[in-house]
């Protein structure tokens, strides 16, 4: 790509060798990153056949008389649109939730001085190699007391907290120079008016980098919601799918194809558009 | 003049008085914003985090079923769990799956990342990164239903394919001898991508001076591999094993959902025994006592990994 810039013409006719001759390690790794793709792929071609072609071995890979017959059927056997609806709900609340509890406390962390600073950010740092899996009796006990067993809110309440977010943020923080706070100070701002003003407004890759990672956490969740979530009209989609699957594997698999493919291509368009957000969110975690 | 240089010293010693009631003011006005900020997060984490591990302890010393009430019963919980020949069986369950987890998404994922991390076209460098990334972005509960089916023993299309290279299989998840290591690869298409893209990002920092200098030397590839490359990657390869330890130490969706553990409980977890003695079972004590254990282990673990880690991880470039 840089190559066609340059005016000189040797640089110009290696790039264009290049181009028409692909090594055979390119070639490997497409034939890799194809055969990563497949198994989505074979299953959105299937949930696009017909009973007679589908499920066929050898595979139909070319549907050519494809029919929405599957996806029609979905809607009849779950109530897809309610799972959909419960899942953004859900994800929607943690992620702001967690990100702005997280930031506060971040703040705090990062710019204030007060009495126990260490010893409280030391408590909460032991809680992050805490999977909440190894308390999941007690905190099901809890919320069976509260009476909150079988809601949402039970699922969504204890994300509001996210001791990883206020790592990742505390040390985002802490490297916005202190010169800042202080010209924002001189002009009359508050603790709470340098947070707004600047901390906040300069953070916004960080603060989309653990809404992502929240988020995306949150929808893919399936421990929590298969325990708390029993009625159907409070199901995520994905106890929503494995209710279904539960249900009908015996009788109709490619219909529970089509309810997957409902939830996995709508991904990968997202993913498509906004992959370098996605991905760096998804690495930054790594470098601080 | 003395007088004098008194009542300065006196007028001096108000001010600075003053000056310090001034900022004893503003440091606990500084304090207690601090503290309202940090209280939300923090009384959620005494809630469902603190809460519940202190929970975990008293519950482990109880019998309780949520329907009787519940009772004392001292150590019991722990002597049964010396005695279960299950949950020994989750315990070895997890960690041969964690050690192959592990050494694939390490070995996998840096041939990957190696292999993209030359010089290729824009356009191909794109779409490798979102074929071997996105698999990551499924949710577990798919991830398993697409396992279920593409290697169905009927009409999973991996199944046919692989029994015509060969490979014949009747289940791979109703076999004793291949269903572990079915979920054992099942997880390296999942997640792998995410050990790649660490990888990669952490191959694109290294400053490719090092790299000319090396050749300058009259270094070979293999020389230049093992003297710059891995020990300037060593921070992404920590973080990646720590990430896959404690993520494979809570393997519980494919296991849930493709096998319930079994054939016999041959892919048994500790997390899915957590969920069957709890919310099957509904013996809360004895599952607390098990969260208890899986929470030691991973302590022990992660302070191990920490430990081990100034030997062979380097933060800078110097050696």
């Amino acid at each position: 790509m840089s190559a066609v810039g340059y005016a000189s013409s040797p640089v110009r006719r290696r790039s264009k060798t290049r181009r028409i001759k692909p090594t055979v390690a390119n070639v490997v790794l497409l034939a890799i990153a194809i055969l990563m793709l497949l198994p989505v792929g074979w299953l959105v071609i299937q949930s696009l056949l017909g009973t007679g072609s589908a499920l066929r071995v050898p595979p139909v890979w070319v549907p050519t008389h494809p029919t929405t017959a599957n996806y029609r059927q979905v809607d009849q056997l779950i109530p897809f649109f309610t799972f959909l609806w419960n899942s953004v709900k859900i994800t929607l609340i943690v992620t702001t939730g967690a990100v702005a509890t997280s930031a506060l406390a971040a703040y705090a962390f990062a710019k204030l001085e007060f009495p126990g600073k260490n010893l409280l950010f030391i408590v909460l740092l032991c809680a992050i190699m805490v999977p909440n899996q190894v308390t999941a009796a007690p905190t099901y006990v809890l919320m069976h007391r509260l009476g909150l067993s079988t809601s949402q809110v039970a699922v969504w309440l204890p994300g509001l907290v996210n001791v990883f977010g206020i790592f990742l943020l505390r040390q985002f923080f802490r490297g916005i120079p202190k010169e800042l706070e202080e010209a924002g100070r001189l002009d009359g701002l508050s603790t709470m008016g340098v947070l707004f003003r600047i901390v906040l407004p300069l953070s916004k890759h960080a603060l989309a980098a653990l809404a992502i990672l929240v988020g995306s956490a949150t929808w893919n969740d399936y421990f929590w919601p298969s325990i708390y979530l029993t009625d159907r009209h409070e199901m995520t989609l994905p106890v929503g799918l494995i209710t279904l699957y539960g249900l009908y594997h015996q009788g109709s698999p490619v219909v529970i194809f089509a309810a997957i493919s409902m939830t996995v291509v709508p991904l990968l368009v997202v993913f498509l558009f906004a992959q370098r957000a996605m991905t760096e969110s998804l690495t930054m975690t790594g470098f601080k | 003049m003395i007088a004098q240089a008194g009542r300065n010293v006196a007028a001096l010693d108000a001010a600075s008085r003053r000056s310090r009631t001034a900022t004893r003011a503003r440091k606990r006005r500084e304090a207690l914003t601090a503290y309202l900020l940090i209280a939300p997060a923090f009384l959620l984490f005494l809630g469902f985090i603190a809460g519940p591990l202190a929970g975990s302890f008293a519950l482990s010393l109880f019998s309780y079923d949520l329907l009787n009430p519940a009772h004392y019963i001292g150590l019991a919980n722990y002597r049964q769990l010396l005695h279960d020949h299950l949950a020994l069986k989750s315990l070895e369950v997890t960690f041969i799956f964690t050690a192959a987890s592990l050494v694939l998404h390490v070995i996998v994922g840096l041939a990957l990342a190696l292999s993209v991390h030359r010089k290729m076209p824009a356009a191909l460098r794109y779409v490798l990164r979102t074929a071997f990334f996105f698999p990551v972005l499924i949710s577990w509960a798919v991830v398993s239903l697409i396992a279920e089916y593409t290697l169905d023993p009927n009409f999973g299309f991996v199944t046919y394919y692989l029994g015509k290279i060969g490979i014949h299989n009747v289940g791979w998840f109703t076999n004793p001898h291949t269903a572990l290591g079915a979920i054992i690869g099942v997880d390296l298409w999942h997640t792998v991508g995410f050990t790649f893209l660490v990888l990669l990002a952490g191959l694109q920092a290294i400053p490719r001076e090092l790299y000319e200098a090396a050749r300058v030397d009259g270094a070979g590839a293999r020389r230049t591999f093992f003297s710059i490359t891995l020990p300037l990657l060593s921070p992404s390869l920590f973080f990646v094993s720590v990430i896959s330890i404690i993520g494979a130490f809570q393997i519980f969706e494919p296991v849930h959902i493709i096998t319930l553990g079994g054939p016999g409980d041959s892919t048994e977890s500790i997390v899915q025994y957590i969920y069957q003695v709890g919310f099957t079972q509904l013996q809360m004590g004895y599952a607390a006592t098990l969260g208890l254990v899986l929470f030691f282990i991973l302590l022990l673990v992660t302070l191990v990994q920490f430990g081990l880690s100034k030997r062979w991880v380097h933060y800078d470039l110097g050696d």
